[in-house]
């Protein structure tokens, strides 16, 4: 198992390195640089020169690239570009709050997928399943953009109930209940694409264990209902499902953008949008570096779970 | 009554004026309220002089000022008046060479240090003498339009500065005044102990606000400085709140959680206004969208091409019925806003039977024409009712977007010979910002005239304005150019945006001026 893990954190060093090489290569390669962004109608070539001269962007694309990996192996990620904020100063908190958001999403999309799976599995082919399942197919497919749009005309501005936007009251003095408060919408936008694709796998996996022969000799048996359920099937629909949930932690990871600027949660998502527009290399960098890394432990943490469910998958 | 009853009621009493006492300075701090402004974009850095867009100059203007300064408490006026800031008065030598600046006594930086010469000295030194040490390599590229012009800056006495610059300029105090680069005064002493890039965590100006904190994405918070030489403002805090999108900035317009918004889509300012809340628009904002016409590309070589694309584009129309009356027909080339500015200019009208002739004089049949624009948040409305309108006279308009730092680079590196329009919205409360879009010198790389328009003419009667010291002569010379501009068909101006600005009910003290920034001293929230 040990080495199983290790093998697994090896991966990490090669995915990181060639994300970063990517990245570095897409913005450079993208027309507009953060000279033209920052100076807007003044971006005379003149002072476009003098701005890269003293923001060091004129240098050869290779020597840009070493001297960005060297700082940033020695836990230096510089500056940001556009606001002069160190680069950890502005992604750490952004990164704290893109967690909190994609973790209450992914815990909701849990609750409802594993239940609402569960039970649909159980009563297959039923009204209940087939309802279900046509539901999850519309929020599956309903862009999130506009979800989010619907949710907040019906319950901030109809209703009243919640806010529009934000992480905390701006006159206010924040607190717990404001942050759950301002959570409530964002997370149940960014839930309901993952809770739809947890929804089906569940079931999917669970009929599919329903039906193999070793519980139909436990019926047999006479093995009662949630013993069943308990000892021979979830164990083993468990892989497929924990997969799926683990993907959908990288999804949301990545895939927050969307929600948080529809919301203006100060996420990561947010600020690579931002950081995109303004060609702001030092920023982009971290954040997707970020990102990605985030991305492969969780798959990482959901191998591992799997193969502590099933010592088959252990030699891989 | 026994003792519990009597201890109830003491506890009670005894809450219940913990309560009160606790409540009652929250309401004698709250006199002028604070003001939460939804903004479209994020502010870039606050350090004054190394930063450019409007919306950062929004946030800078409160906290930062300058020697000279424009009024904009008052709406009705052509452009906004030159009034003294950090300089009680000044003098310009008969020469035009000379600027004498008398400082104002008594004025303090936010941290307590003192304003004069020295100040004034190190911060020219910062943004513009390469050979001081207090030199910041970063500020050149922003502040180059205005220190260009200077030769050198002495200290007189400790309240009196001296500019000199080159060669005259009239027009030079107000480009100081423009949003990019200005030499706003930032405290020596901030930038000595924080750095020159620290100094945007520590932006210490002498502001009637200091700054409080950034959290970026989340907001910027600036409150009233009590200090403050000037007109103390009422508001207690000002919070920038950065929301990207429009839709989310309406809907929490809606929900009272900011209290202000600039640039708000166009069909929803009908629906906001009956829900309560207050529109403002100004008709001398310095802001006209225009089309480059290029020089470069074959076929609008012809003057006659020009000219049928002018009166092919029903500008009224645009006005009308996309910007629902916050816009107006545009005709000319110059900046509202300014001294040289005539509503009454007209140019070219909406003929597209006369274009269709000035076609068929010109030989052109089937015109295919590439129009480069960028992408809009309010999707590209105007440019699809401009294909329309060409298509109407027999060009066919293909559009092609581009992101807007990508569409930015394009349009500053001036266009290609395939292309033959691109478009742009600005303008500065300074006539000679004319020089900057149709010199011949300002063609691109070394400036932004993106379709390479030249006529000696233009130039020399622009060599000749900013020499003269009369506004009203100026402004005789800025319309002779505008004049020539038009008849030569250079560009395509559309439509001057009014910047419809819309508050609350509970904001008042308001004024939306003939600027793209306000001051915020002036205004309450209930």
């Amino acid at each position: 198992m040990g080495s199983f893990i290790a093998r697994r954190l090896l991966s990490i060093v090669p995915v990181i390195f060639g994300v970063s090489v990517v990245i570095f290569l897409l913005v450079q390669l993208t027309p507009g640089d953060s000279a033209t962004a920052l100076l807007g109608p003044q971006a005379t070539e003149e002072a476009k020169q003098e701005l890269r001269q003293a923001l060091g962007l004129d240098r050869p694309l290779p020597v840009q690239y070493g001297a960005w990996l060297k700082r940033t192996l020695s836990g230096d990620f510089g500056t940001s570009i556009a606001t002069q904020i160190p680069v950890t100063d502005l992604v750490l908190p952004r990164f704290v709050n893109t967690l909190i958001l994609t973790s209450s999403a992914l815990l909701l999309a849990m609750i409802i997928g594993y239940s609402i799976g569960l039970f649909a599995a159980l009563r297959a082919h039923s009204a209940f399943d087939r309802s279900t399942m046509s539901l999850s197919l519309l929020a599956g497919s309903a862009p999130e953009f506009w979800l989010g749009l619907m949710l907040v005309l019906l319950f901030a501005i109809k209703l009243k109930w919640l806010p529009v936007s934000g992480m905390e009251d701006m006159a206010g003095d924040g607190g717990l209940l404001d942050l759950l408060k301002h959570l409530i919408l964002p997370a149940v936008t960014a839930a309901l694409g993952p809770a739809a694709i947890i929804t089906r796998i569940v079931r999917a996996s669970l009929i599919d264990t329903l039906r193999r022969p070793h519980v139909r000799v436990a019926r047999a048996k006479g093995i009662k209902r949630a013993s069943l359920l308990r000892r021979h099937v979830i164990l083993n629909a468990l892989p497929s499902i924990t997969t799926i949930t683990g993907l959908q932690l990288g999804y949301l990871m990545g895939g927050t953008l969307l929600t948080e600027v529809v919301f203006a949660w100060p996420g990561l998502g947010s600020l690579l949008y931002d950081s995109i527009t303004a060609r702001d290399i030092p920023v982009l960098q971290a954040t997707t570096l970020l990102i990605a890394f985030t991305f492969v432990i969780a798959n990482i943490v959901v191998d591992v779970i799997n193969a502590m469910l099933d010592p088959r998958l252990r030699e891989a | 009554m026994s003792f519990q009853q009597t201890f109830r009621r003491f506890t009670f009493a005894l809450a219940l004026s913990a309560s009160a006492i606790a409540l009652a300075p929250t309401a004698v701090l709250a006199q002028g309220g604070t003001l939460i402004w939804g903004m479209p974009a994020e502010t870039d850095t606050l350090d004054p002089h190394a930063t450019g867009g409007w919306s950062t100059y929004q946030v800078t203007y409160q906290i930062f000022e300058g020697l000279v300064k424009e009024d904009l408490t008052k709406a009705d006026v052509p452009t906004p008046e030159l009034i003294p800031g950090l300089a009680k008065s000044w003098t310009i030598s008969p020469d035009g060479l000379q600027y004498t600046f008398t400082l104002r006594e008594g004025v303090k930086f936010h941290d307590g240090t003192p304003f004069d010469a020295e100040a004034v000295k190190f911060n020219f030194e910062r943004f513009w003498d390469e050979s001081s040490p207090n030199f910041y390599k970063k500020a050149k590229a922003f502040v180059i339009a205005y220190t260009k012009w200077i030769k050198s800056v002495e200290v007189v006495d400790p309240m009196t500065v001296r500019v000199t610059l080159k060669a005259p300029n009239y027009q030079w105090l107000r480009q100081g005044l423009q949003s990019y680069g200005q030499p706003l005064m930032v405290s020596p002493a901030a930038v000595k102990q924080y750095g020159n890039e620290g100094i945007v965590a520590h932006p210490i100006g002498t502001g009637p606000f200091k700054f409080v904190e950034r959290d970026q994405g989340v907001k910027t918070v600036i409150e009233r400085n009590d200090d403050y030489w000037g007109n103390k403002a009422k508001l207690d805090k000002v919070i920038f709140r950065p929301l990207q999108d429009p839709a989310t900035r309406i809907n929490a317009l809606e929900n009272g959680e900011i209290h202000m918004i600039t640039t708000p889509p166009w069909d929803e300012i009908e629906r906001l206004k009956g829900e309560g809340f207050v529109v403002t628009t100004n008709k001398n904002v310095p802001y006209i969208n225009f089309i480059h016409l290029n020089f470069k590309n074959p076929a609008l070589k012809d003057i006659r091409v020009r000219k049928a694309i002018n009166m092919a584009i029903d500008r009224e129309g645009i006005a009308n019925e996309i910007y629902r009356g916050t816009g107006r027909a545009e005709y000319g080339m110059l900046s509202p806003g300014t001294d040289a500015y005539d509503p009454n200019f007209k140019s070219f009208t909406y003929d597209p039977e006369g274009a269709k002739k000035l076609l068929a004089e010109a030989g052109v049949k089937d015109l295919k024409l590439v129009f480069e624009i960028p992408q809009y948040g309010t999707g590209e409305i105007v440019e699809t009712w401009i294909q329309r309108d060409l298509k109407k006279v027999g060009i066919d308009v293909e559009l092609r977007k581009y992101e807007w730092v990508t569409y930015l680079g394009k349009w500053a590196g001036g266009m290609p010979e395939d292309v033959a329009m691109n478009e742009i919205g600005w303008g500065m409360s300074t006539p000679s910002w004319i020089d900057i879009v149709s010199r011949c010198d300002s063609a691109p790389p070394g400036g932004i005239n993106s379709g390479y328009y030249c006529n000696p003419e233009v130039d020399k009667l622009l060599d000749q304005a900013i020499l003269e010291r009369d506004p009203v002569k100026a402004k005789e010379i800025y319309q002779k150019a505008n004049r020539i501009i038009m008849d030569d068909a250079a560009f395509v101006p559309l439509v001057d945006d009014l910047q419809p600005i819309i508050t609350s009910a509970k904001v008042k003290g308001f004024v939306n001026p003939p600027e793209d920034w306000y001051d915020l001293s002036i205004v309450s929230v209930e």
